[in-house]
């Protein structure tokens, strides 16, 4: 991508525009912080090791999860999606389950794990586990019968049919899931943190809010919003190259 | 005919065993008093209590106008804001990198930035939902705006159309259906940042009801709200399943609209 010129300069210009603003007294907001004050905050808390430490649990958290749901979401889907019969008997329950947002989910992980690392990682992967086992399961479907006779030609097992045939087919709907399963697991880590699980950066967020730190809470919203892209970005390179080096 | 086809659409009835042999299984398995998995007669009996105090009407109420009013001032807002962008090449450019990073944001870091700013007012829940569910339609309609056939407006110009007449016959046409596709995505983004809200800031919702019950331990109330807000996003869905289906059938999508 070329280098935005005029994007950078509007980002800029922004955060002048906020700081003079805040300086001279020209906001309302009593507690927003300047950009400046957001700048000192990020550099005593990285010295301090406590963003890093905010930083690490969650990128951990957000990792583990969705290593979990996509394996989940991926077994179940492939299931779903090879067998018509299986399809029958479970699919009206999952459409059922499946608008039920994660966040409800919430309450009832506290009530059974309390506030832990595994509330967290339940809300998770009960959440991602959707958009990859939806995606599989429709990718799966969604191979052309010309593969099915292809693998019966073949007389390849039900196994490699599976691995060799169905799988390379339906990758790109399979990554495409995995890519949302990640973005929501991110964001369902979050909300555990602010609610359930006293660690991470949604966790300090929140307890930078209570303790009326408002640059500490901004530094923490920032780092946020660039871990969300950071990882977008990181898988989306990662399946381009997976696609392209299918074969 | 429209019902035939939704009907088709749907998946074997038989489906539904597994969970109901679930929910079967716990009803009889589970003690009557269990603190995890209480069984789901007693969340029958907690819906009833709830719903004679008096407390879950008025929260359910708040709850889905805070998230009907915030869509519709969202899709307002993201339709009007997104035809300004789309249609200027050097408004694009200069947003961009901005628009991405705000819509990149995990929505539910909104919450502390919002009650920081504006403190624990009523005003703060529709203020959240909005801004998180104008994301997805603004940039929805951005693209299509941006590849609106240039002769359309031309079009326009020849007949003479008025304003009213070219927005209800070119303007409308191609911004609905992307638009339509924005709101697929921002329903659930605005079902989850209403809940979390009420249950961050304890602002009157079904959201601070869930939470209040959890922490009293109640957890016969908390999985019967969680029902409910089940059965909420369920209705939703199909809500807005019946209406995009209408909606396209009045503005279909453009050939050069499609990827």
């Amino acid at each position: 991508m070329r280098f935005n010129l005029a994007g950078t300069l509007t980002i800029v210009v922004m955060l002048v525009l906020w700081e003079i603003a805040v300086r001279g007294g020209l906001v309302t907001f009593e507690y927003l912080p300047a950009p400046s004050a957001i700048l000192v905050a990020s550099w005593t808390l990285l010295r301090s090791g406590e963003l890093a430490a905010q930083t690490l649990h969650t990128i951990g958290a957000v990792i583990l999860g969705w290593v979990i749901a996509s394996a989940l979401g991926l077994a179940l889907g492939l299931a779903l999606g090879y067998s018509r019969t299986a399809r029958s008997w479970v699919e009206a329950s999952l459409e059922l389950l499946r608008p039920l947002p994660g966040i409800a989910f919430l309450p009832v992980a506290l009530l059974i794990f309390n506030f832990s690392l595994e509330t967290e990682l339940a809300v998770m992967v009960y959440a991602s586990v959707w958009p990859v086992l939806i995606n599989t399961m429709g990718g799966i479907m969604n191979v052309a019968t010309r593969l099915h006779d292809v693998a019966r030609t073949l007389r390849l097992t039900p196994m490699r049919t599976v691995t060799r045939l169905l799988i390379p087919a339906a990758a790109p709907s399979i990554i495409v899931g995995c890519r949302l399963g990640l973005g929501t697991a991110l964001v369902m880590a979050i909300i555990a943190e602010m609610l359930g699980n006293p660690h991470g950066l949604g966790y300090a967020v929140v307890s930078e809010l209570q303790a009326m730190q408002p640059e500490r809470m901004f530094v923490y919203v920032l780092v946020i919003g660039f871990l969300a892209l950071a990882l977008n970005a990181a898988l989306v390179a990662a399946s381009r190259l997976m696609l392209r080096n299918r074969g | 005919m429209r019902a035939r086809r939704f009907l088709t659409g749907l998946p074997r009835l038989r489906g539904v065993l597994p969970l109901v042999l679930l929910l079967a299984l716990w009803q009889v398995a589970a003690p009557s008093r269990s603190p995890y998995f209480p069984p789901p007669s007693t969340w029958w009996t907690s819906f009833e209590s709830l719903s004679r105090s008096g407390r879950l009407y008025p929260a359910l109420a708040s709850t889905v106008l805070t998230f009907a009013l915030g869509l519709a001032i969202a899709c307002l807002a993201g339709g009007v804001l997104g035809i300004l962008i789309g249609t200027s090449r050097a408004a694009r450019r200069a947003l961009e990198p901005l628009l991405e990073f705000c819509r990149g944001l995990p929505p539910p870091v909104i919450v502390p930035v919002a009650v920081l700013l504006l403190g624990y007012a009523e005003s703060l829940k529709l203020l959240v939902v909005v801004w998180v569910a104008m994301w997805p339609i603004l940039l929805n309609v951005a693209a299509a705006a941006e590849r609106v056939d240039p002769l359309l407006h031309d079009v326009a110009l020849s007949f003479r159309l008025g304003v009213l007449q070219s927005l209800r016959k070119i303007t409308l046409p191609s911004i609905v259906p992307p638009l339509m596709i924005g709101v697929r995505v921002a329903v659930p983004l605005a079902i989850i940042i209403t809940l979390l809200v009420e249950m961050i800031t304890m602002l009157p919702g079904v959201g601070s009801l869930i939470v209040t019950a959890q922490r009293n331990f109640r957890s016969a109330d908390v999985y019967a709200l969680l029902v409910l807000v089940g059965l909420v996003g369920f209705a939703l869905n199909i809500f807005f399943v019946v209406i995009e289906d209408l909606l396209l059938r009045r503005f279909p999508p453009r050939m050069h609209n499609a990827q």
